[in-house]
């Protein structure tokens, strides 16, 4: 069964979790606060007007007696005003006031008190509710209560709180959904990348990880994917090709091989013809030693790995090579010239890089017949760039066979007879991808039917020079 | 010449043996690095032959720990990784040679003869083969008192053959040591060069100094 992967258990769906819980701490600070700023406030002012409201009785009582003190409880209870009264007995039997009971006989000093209480109002309507207030006995014992009904303030509260509760719930409720369905999506996306590896890994490597062109964090992962899936697919290729062509190729050196161990068998020992023959094999058992070299070589490049990379200096290279190989050109009939310009730098290994331009150097002197010519030119491009052109008048290669003659072991036909492990241009390609560049065929130096060759070898300049 | 052969395989061992046999060198032959390494320490060898990769102790490390222990006998080292970094390796550890499997047994014998011919000399400021002189400090040659017009790399290569007078020295030696390239070319390059020498050192004079050795390389003798 293929793993899947848990809603519950995704980063994204965690994150949401995360955030639903800072939602709600959030909205319980703000709960609090709004409380106190609001209900703190509203009970501090009723208090302090029970308080002003008691002292204003107590005054009464001192000045007019019991008598004075229930004619002004009358008096204010029939005012319907916001504040409750209840005058009683030292007993705590009620004498006037809104109540007709005390909700609790108070002890010798004034205490701050919050009750439920339940009465008849004016128009005889039974009422409940809510009231703090005062509550103390007087000089000799009577009681007075003055509290003020909590009714509207407590109303306010419970709304506002019921409000943030509200705001709190739907908040939750709103990140663990996002949460649920940013994790779904990103779990369907990341299941579309996870099944596209899981198909590549079962063998199918034409299967891409698939791109929606939202240009998201996903479509970039499943880019760089896909070109990963590419250049892994590109290998695999050039290595299937590279053991067919190395099968194929060994074939032929391989039966020489043998024909010339068997006819040197045949000859009388210490024969001419023995001597040949064996000369001949050993002639082949080089070949094939040096085909093996060149392919791991080609090989170690293109697994571009291990290579220590330096500033080299490609003025002074080439223009060695070009003293290098000026006599042979020349020995050949051939017209060889140069214009190297002054100070190309590149970083990459100078050992690679000689031998690239060597062997397009070796390929031009050997394809192009006496009396052509052969130049060599190498400059700095205005795109920083250094470019190598290796170019002649000989047959060329026609546009269409040009990616073709890059590939390992493959020789146009006709050219068969001419020695050489046909790695060469596959190798100088391989060389020049390697230190960030390329190598491209052109027209050369010919005209009309025959245009020649211009072998480029482009790769990035290094911006400093090279110090000596 | 007394030669020590540090090689673990066997048929290998035996193939060299025979053919150092025959260009006149006594052999030893040691299975792996830390006997090689103590019959080099006991010395009386003229040139060391050792494999790269040796059971016991890697080659590197056997020229490093024989330099180390101030023994200086040349040594040269076989390789199958002929990659540059494998080789400055080995240079580096106090090796004199370097030559990468597959080799050709001319290739082998000339190397060692060149080892053991450049061993131990002093700084010379002048060479002679025969009537041919050449004074390194003044960058002149000079055949039966007459100067000869050499091109900068000429007189390198001039001055190779001469250092290695009456030894073979393949086209690969060549390539390595006047030219500093560690890869083949497919082309005659290494002849012309020589052909072009050998005409201005040879062709004006009843005496020919540089020879042709068929199938091996070139030799410079009076």
């Amino acid at each position: 069964m293929r793993p899947s992967l848990a809603l519950f258990r995704t980063t994204t769906f965690r994150l949401a979790l995360a955030q639903a819980g800072l939602v709600l701490s959030f909205v319980v600070a703000l709960l609090a606060y709004v409380y106190f700023a609001t209900i703190g406030q509203l009970i501090a002012e009723s208090d302090a007007l029970a308080d002003q409201e008691y002292a204003a009785l107590e005054r009464v009582y001192s000045e007019g007696g019991i008598r004075g003190l229930n004619q002004e409880v009358d008096e204010r209870v029939a005012r319907e005003g916001p504040l409750l009264y209840v005058l009683a007995e030292g007993n705590g039997v009620v004498i006037a006031g809104d109540f007709q009971q005390l909700p609790q006989l108070p002890a010798e000093t004034a205490q701050r008190l919050d009750f439920n209480f339940e009465r008849t109002d004016a128009a005889g309507a039974p009422q409940r509710g809510r009231a703090r207030g005062q509550v103390g006995r007087l000089l000799n014992g009577p009681i007075l209560l003055v509290a003020r009904d909590l009714g509207d303030s407590s109303a306010i509260a419970g709304r506002i709180t019921r409000v943030l509760w509200t705001v709190a719930i739907i908040g939750v409720i709103l990140s663990v959904a996002s949460g649920l369905i940013a994790s779904w999506l990103a779990t369907r996306r990341a299941e579309d990348l996870a099944n596209a590896a899981r198909d590549v890994m079962a063998g199918d490597m034409t299967r891409r990880a698939p791109v929606r062109g939202e240009g998201d964090e996903f479509d970039a992962l499943a880019e760089a994917i896909n070109a990963m899936l590419d250049r892994l697919d590109q290998l695999m290729q050039t290595t299937r090709t590279a053991g067919d062509a190395i099968a194929h190729d060994l074939r032929s050196p391989l039966t020489r091989f043998r024909q010339r161990l068997e006819s040197a068998l045949e000859a009388p020992p210490n024969s001419d013809s023995d001597r040949a023959a064996l000369r001949k094999a050993a002639d082949e058992a080089d070949r094939l030693m040096e085909m093996f070299a060149g392919v791991l070589k080609l090989a170690r490049v293109e697994a571009s790995s291990n290579w220590r990379f330096e500033p080299i200096d490609a003025t002074n290279i080439l223009r060695e090579l070009v003293d290098f190989y000026e006599p042979a050109a020349e020995e050949q009939g051939l017209n060889f010239a140069s214009e190297i310009g002054e100070g190309l730098a590149l970083r990459g290994d100078s050992g690679l890089f000689t031998q690239a331009v060597s062997n397009l150097i070796e390929n031009a002197l050997k394809y192009t017949p006496s009396g052509g010519r052969v130049e060599v030119r190498a400059m700095r491009r205005a795109d920083g760039r250094i470019e190598v052109d290796v170019i002649d008048d000989g047959p060329g290669v026609s546009p269409a066979d040009r990616d073709r003659v890059m590939e390992r072991f493959v020789r146009l036909e006709g050219t068969r007879a001419t020695p050489g492990a046909g790695l060469g241009l596959s190798l100088v390609g391989a060389v020049a991808r390697l230190h960030g560049g390329g190598l491209h065929l052109r027209d050369g130096l010919g005209e009309g039917e025959r245009k020649g060759l211009c072998a480029a070898f482009v790769a990035p300049a290094m911006d400093n020079g090279v110090r000596p | 010449m007394r030669v020590l052969l540090v090689e673990d395989d066997a048929e290998m061992a035996e193939s060299l043996r025979a053919s150092l046999a025959a260009d006149e060198h006594s052999v030893e032959i040691a299975g792996d690095g830390e006997t090689g390494q103590a019959m080099a320490m006991e010395g009386g060898f003229d040139v060391i032959v050792l494999d790269r990769t040796l059971p016991k102790k890697h080659g590197v490390s056997v020229v490093r720990e024989l330099r180390e222990g101030g023994i200086s006998t040349p040594v040269l080292i076989l390789s199958a990784l002929h990659d540059e970094d494998h080789r400055v390796e080995g240079l580096n550890a106090g090796a004199n040679d370097y030559l990468g499997k597959p080799f050709s047994t001319r290739e082998l014998l000339a190397r060692v003869r060149a080892l053991w011919n450049g061993r131990g000399r002093e700084p010379q400021t002048r060479l002679s083969v025969g009537d041919m002189e050449m004074d390194l400090l003044a960058r002149t040659v000079k055949r039966d008192g007459k100067k000869l017009d050499l091109q900068p790399r000429e007189f390198r290569l001039l001055e190779y053959l001469m250092r290695h007078a009456g030894q073979t020295v393949t086209r690969k030696m060549l390539l390595e040591n006047v030219w500093d390239y560690h890869f083949d070319p497919q082309t005659n390059v290494i002849d012309v060069h020589i052909s072009r020498l050998r005409s201005k050192i040879d062709r004006e004079f009843a005496q020919s100094l540089l020879h042709t050795v068929r199938g091996s390389g070139y030799r410079l003798e009076a």
